[in-house]
């Protein structure tokens, strides 16, 4: 069954120089227990995309079309104060990158999750509450007493467990881990990622896993979609995106990550730089960046083409997958696109 | 290091800050010229007489015998008399300090109060009209004259709507016999009181507003705000019990110092409010060489600032507990 469906979301940022397009025509699709995993640069949108969701933007945040359907609520209507005590840590809760700075440094542990438990569930006494929080911290592995301790009391990784106590405290629909490992040693960080899916699926809630890192996505996703400036430039199951993907630019973020298997291959990093969300045009956006552009992507935008079974990729070359599959392994092919002018003559779509 | 070792090393402190204190004041007051019968040379008709004054208030002694003294003296709990008034110190400066006091915590009280919820809430509506009319107001507050805030004070409350008395302190007409309550706590007092410690509030009301909402803007950008944000807590609870809770740390020093400060009392809010406090006598007693009532206010306002830090130190331990015992 599905449980959050954004269909067509335009979430724009004003600016003084006009509105930055961060989250542009956004279609996706999250079934209950599911786990999606958002890839894509600093910048590209991803944590837009996911904040959305609880509408934890800043204020300049507009949401210019589109809807996002929570579980049969529509959340761009929402009012203010459902959205508070419906939605946010009832149905949806985060675990964010830092959790040493996510927590109040003035009050422990255990007092903000007797809090948040107190806020949404009536009828909770404050020793219930406290009693789940110390349920939880034995689950995840740490030593129940020390709810009662302050913030800056834990390390880096416990104090990661401690928020996903906080976030698993009123056991929501949707968790929201906005890349919960990157702060973390890579040998804690692989730990932390199999506590939180392992609790995740006893509770059976879903997740967005949002991370710049396609490895970890990989191991822990049902499904994937990488996000490239605002846009979601393909998704898939997966299986299909590490094995079989289509679009250039998930060829590229491939190579961009080392395979600690294959000493042979050498890292082949994207050239170029993120694309200018204000007034981008028309024409792909990856385009500038792209080895394999042709004149049409400079100046028309590739529209969502579905592949085989759910296999959704926006580009003009994307039936020419397995050619180009081929030629993006090479270090070379990459190299080029540094050399060449920033727009092909005749290309006239960009101004 | 334990709560209680903590402490008993801050009180040690203190007290070595007290002496330096006491030894500062008593090396200063006597590097001023002339001594207490300077300014009434015609009391004394022959210099035998004058002499005779000087030798009673044990002024030919050489310093370091008069500063023994004097150290002797204020841990006997005394300050001597008082060569103008020719009667005890204490007697003369507790009663004015007492007014000070109750004036100037009134003052304090309200200015810090409205100032910490005031500037949250300006540092929370960052960029809106009403931060910006905010800062205007607060720092027009600031910068009127105390002397000008309590004239039209006096102008509106007294003569226009003729709510409070002009000046004074009430009825009780200096009985120094009355014990506190019966003192302070009488509607009379509280209509005295009121625009003296209106005129306070107003000037005091700048530097908590503003300082509040500096540390609010920094605060605001710490995750943990928005953390609370997104477990749907009511804005109120994020504004008031997380973000304005971090933000009011820095707060505690300044406020701390500030009381301490005045409890030297205001030489112009007591002037225009006639207000008997010790501001006025301190003024007074220095330009009269009255060492022992100078020193006397000058020790009672450099202890409060000095205790004052000490409140604020064990505050922070109960307000921040990131703060260790160092």
């Amino acid at each position: 069954m599905t449980l959050l469906t954004i269909d067509g979301l335009k979430m724009y940022y004003r600016s003084d120089d006009g509105y930055v397009r961060a989250a542009d025509d956004i279609n996706l699709e999250l079934e209950r227990g599911q786990t999606l995993g958002l890839v894509g640069e600093s910048g590209s949108g991803k944590t837009t995309i996911a904040r959305s969701v609880i509408r934890l933007l800043p204020d300049n945040a507009e949401v210019i079309d589109g809807s996002i359907d929570f579980d049969g609520t529509e959340i761009t209507e929402l009012s203010e104060r459902a959205l508070r005590k419906q939605i946010r840590w009832q149905e949806v809760s985060m675990i964010p990158q830092n959790a040493m700075n996510s927590f109040d440094p003035v009050y422990t542990v255990g007092q903000q999750i007797v809090q948040v438990i107190r806020y949404h569930e009536d009828g909770v006494s404050k020793k219930e509450a406290k009693d789940r929080g110390r349920r939880l911290f034995g689950e995840l592995g740490i030593d129940p007493d020390r709810v009662d301790d302050y913030p800056h009391q834990f390390s880096g990784g416990m104090a990661q467990r401690a928020m996903i106590a906080l976030a698993l405290c009123l056991e929501p629909k949707l968790i929201l881990a906005d890349e919960p490992t990157t702060a973390l040693d890579v040998v804690i960080q692989d730990r932390i990622l199999e506590t939180i899916t392992g609790m995740q699926e006893e509770i059976n809630s879903a997740m967005i896993l949002i991370t710049h890192d396609i490895s970890v996505v990989s191991e822990t996703s049902d499904r994937i979609a990488v996000c490239y400036g605002g846009r979601i430039v393909e998704q898939a199951d997966a299986e299909t995106i590490i094995t079989n993907p289509r679009h250039p630019y998930t060829l590229g973020l491939r190579n961009a990550f080392p395979d600690i298997g294959d000493t042979d291959t050498d890292l082949v990093s994207i050239p170029g730089t993120p694309p200018e969300l204000v007034d981008p045009g028309e024409g792909c956006r990856f385009a500038p960046r792209c080895p394999f552009a042709v004149d049409e992507c400079w100046d028309v935008t590739p529209q969502p083409e579905e592949f085989d079974d759910g296999h959704i990729v926006e580009c003009h070359r994307a039936d020419e997958a397995d050619e180009l599959r081929e030629r993006a392994e090479q270090k070379e092919t990459w190299e080029e696109v540094r050399e060449r002018p920033s727009q092909p003559q005749g290309a006239g779509g960009r101004r | 290091m334990g709560l209680r070792e903590y402490v008993v090393r801050r009180i040690l402190q203190l007290v070595l800050t007290l002496w330096a204190l006491v030894t500062l004041l008593f090396v200063l007051f006597r590097m001023v010229p002339g001594d207490p019968t300077t300014r009434f040379v015609m009391e004394y008709p022959t210099d035998a007489e004058r002499q005779a004054r000087i030798e009673e208030l044990g002024l030919n002694e050489p310093l370091y015998v008069q500063y023994l003294e004097y150290m002797g003296q204020l841990l006997r709990g005394e300050f001597g008399d008082s060569t103008h008034y020719r009667e005890p110190v204490s007697q003369l400066i507790f009663p004015l300090f007492m007014n000070t006091v109750v004036l100037m915590f009134t003052a304090l009280l309200i200015a810090y109060t409205i100032g910490i919820l005031f500037g949250a809430a300006m540092g929370w509506l960052r960029g809106s009209r009403f931060e910006r009319g905010g800062i205007v107001a607060v720092l027009m507050a600031r910068s009127s004259p105390e002397f000008w805030v309590g004239i039209i004070l006096v102008w509106l409350f007294v003569f226009q709507f003729g709510l409070f008395p002009r000046s004074g302190i009430g009825g009780y007409g200096g009985e120094l016999t009355m014990n506190f309550v019966d003192r302070y706590v009488n509607f009379d007092f509280l209509r005295h009181l009121f625009l003296p410690a209106l005129t306070g509030a107003i000037v005091y009301l700048a530097t908590p507003a503003l300082l509040m909402r500096n540390t609010m803007l920094e605060v605001l950008k710490a995750d943990f705000v928005e953390m609370k944000k997104a477990e749907g807590l009511p804005e109120r609870t994020v504004l008031y019990k997380h973000a304005a809770r971090n933000s009011v740390l820095p707060l505690v020093t300044v406020a701390a110092i500030a009381t301490g400060a005045a409890m030297g009392g205001s030489v112009i809010i007591e002037t225009v409010f006639n207000w008997p406090g010790v501001g006025r006598e301190m003024v007074a007693s220095v330009s009269r060489n009255d060492y022992p009532v100078a020193m006397a206010a000058f020790l009672l306002m450099g202890t409060s600032v000095i205790v004052m830090n000490f409140v604020a130190d064990l505050a922070y331990l109960y307000l921040d507990p990131r703060v260790k015992y160092e």
